[in-house]
């Protein structure tokens, strides 16, 4: 379960519902774009601002014109719908991807490392 | 007596008489605090507390965290330099055990008066999830009622400009920015046209995106002609607009581009029909009326269904589609506005 390595990326995903899509990582899924056309392909990443990279993809423009490509990168403002695969549980996609973020943010006990929320010093 | 008590505050700490134990005393009513500064014997009512370098050190220390043996080590640093500040060094068990103690009865106590949201280690986590229920008394708090009770729920779905569709289906999760994720879609919707055809265009709404669907459907299931379904449609869209805009200028010119939708969605055809069509055209620019409208496409219809074999296929640019899907996440941008269904 990759979580992204930037704190600021990790708080954004945590709160907002495109922790459900970096679940989908590895799923075969449609993408709407907000111009009409379609992507279905494999998602291999999604970042915090819904940015969307898939691979294996067969992307049909808006004038219907079908392409294939090996790789594309959707900006997240340019998504409308992302298709999620029958096979995949919503809630629990999302509490899996939640529980990574916990592993990563508590790794290495209490006492070591660097805490993302550090505790109130006394001294 | 007078001369030794006026010399008080010049002479060394270690030089002077002891005063009386009242003089020193903080709870006495005799406690005099400039003497008790530079006095050596000063008794400490209680000896064992811990020494703090400011109130926010104290504060923290209240909080109930950490380290016993950091607070002992600044104690004892600590302690030489403040003037007569000095309690005998308490065993480190005993003290340890004795600021738990302190610890264990603030926190509960802390905890409740600040119900619980402290900087603790546990504090309770606060993710997607958890932040669904919290929008109580706003919008986002009905969507929440939804997500609850399993109510079904019509999303208007935006293009650039305008109304692109409807998805009805339930709701799973949802955030602040209006993502939703739903399931069991049914989604009606229709490609934004453009062009020409984009300035005439009456605002797509809801009623006339199902009152098109509606006879898209009919239409289709009697299995007729599709271009008697674009003529029929044709028709609508002109009654409505002609009685919208009866009687203005600019009805006059969406007549023309109504009669020229239509002709281009039945296709040019080299029959009859054609010179029918020429002829309403030119009925058109001189008056409007609905009563020539249907006299045309009757003949159009009529002309048409001879032509049948020389059918070419046409876009129709507005057809309403449906289509349904299992489960689907939405871009919270794309939402025009949420409609609850009872």
């Amino acid at each position: 379960m990759e979580v992204s390595h930037s704190v600021k990326e990790r708080t954004i995903a945590e709160n907002s519902l495109v922790i459900l899509l970096q679940g989908l990582r590895g799923h075969v899924t449609t993408v709407d774009l907000r111009d009409e056309s379609t992507a279905t392909g494999r998602v291999t990443n999604v970042d915090a601002f819904m940015n969307v990279r898939l691979a294996e993809v067969t992307f049909t423009d808006r004038q219907g014109t079908v392409s294939c490509l090996d790789e594309l990168f959707v900006t997240g403002r340019n998504v409308r719908y992302v298709h999620i695969p029958d096979e995949v549980d919503i809630r629990t996609t999302i509490e899996q991807q939640l529980q990574a973020i916990h592993r990563v943010r508590y790794f290495g006990g209490r006492d070591k490392g660097r805490k993302e929320f550090p505790r109130a010093k006394h001294k | 007596a007078g001369g030794a008590e006026q010399r008080r505050p010049r002479r060394r700490p270690g030089a002077e008489r002891s005063p009386s134990p009242s003089r020193l005393d903080v709870s006495s009513s005799r406690f005099d605090p400039l003497l008790a500064l530079y006095s050596a014997s000063t008794p400490l009512p209680f000896p064992a507390a811990p020494c703090f370098n400011n109130l926010a050190e104290y504060e923290s220390f209240q909080r109930g965290l950490l380290r016993p043996r950091g607070r002992r080590s600044a104690t004892s640093r600590r302690g030489p330099s403040a003037a007569a500040r000095r309690g005998p060094p308490a065993a480190d068990p005993e003290r340890i055990q004795r600021l738990r103690s302190l610890m264990v009865n603030a926190g509960p106590e802390q905890e409740a008066a600040e119900g619980g949201a402290t900087a603790r280690r546990r504090r309770a986590p606060r993710n997607v999830l958890t932040r669904m229920p919290l929008h109580e008394g706003s919008p986002l708090g009905e969507l929440h009622r939804c997500v609850r009770d399993g109510v079904k729920i019509n999303v208007h779905i935006r293009t650039f400009k305008g109304l692109r569709g409807v998805c009805t289906g339930f709701l799973v999760a949802f955030d602040k920015f209006w993502n939703m994720a739903l399931t069991d879609v049914d989604e009606t919707y229709r490609k934004p046209v453009m062009g020409k055809a984009f300035y005439a265009e009456p605002q797509l709404t809801l009623t006339r995106l199902f009152d098109r669907l509606k006879l898209q459907e009919s239409s289709g299931k009697k299995g007729a002609d599709s271009k008697t379904v674009s003529e029929e449609l044709a028709l609508t869209n002109d009654s409505q607009t002609l009685a919208l805009k009866a009687g203005s200028g600019r009805a006059r010119a969406e007549d023309e581009h109504e009669r020229q939708k239509r002709l281009g969605r039945a296709g040019e055809k080299k029959m009859p029909g054609d010179s029918l069509h020429l002829a309403a055209r030119g009925e058109a620019d001189v008056g409007s009326g609905t009563a020539r409208t249907e006299g045309a496409s009757a003949a159009g219809t009529r002309a048409r269904s001879q032509s049948r074999k020389k059918r070419r296929p046409k876009v129709d640019y507005q057809q309403v589609f449906t289509r349904h899907i299992n489960q689907i996440f939405i871009r919270g941008e794309n939402v025009l506005l949420v409609h609850l269904a009872h």
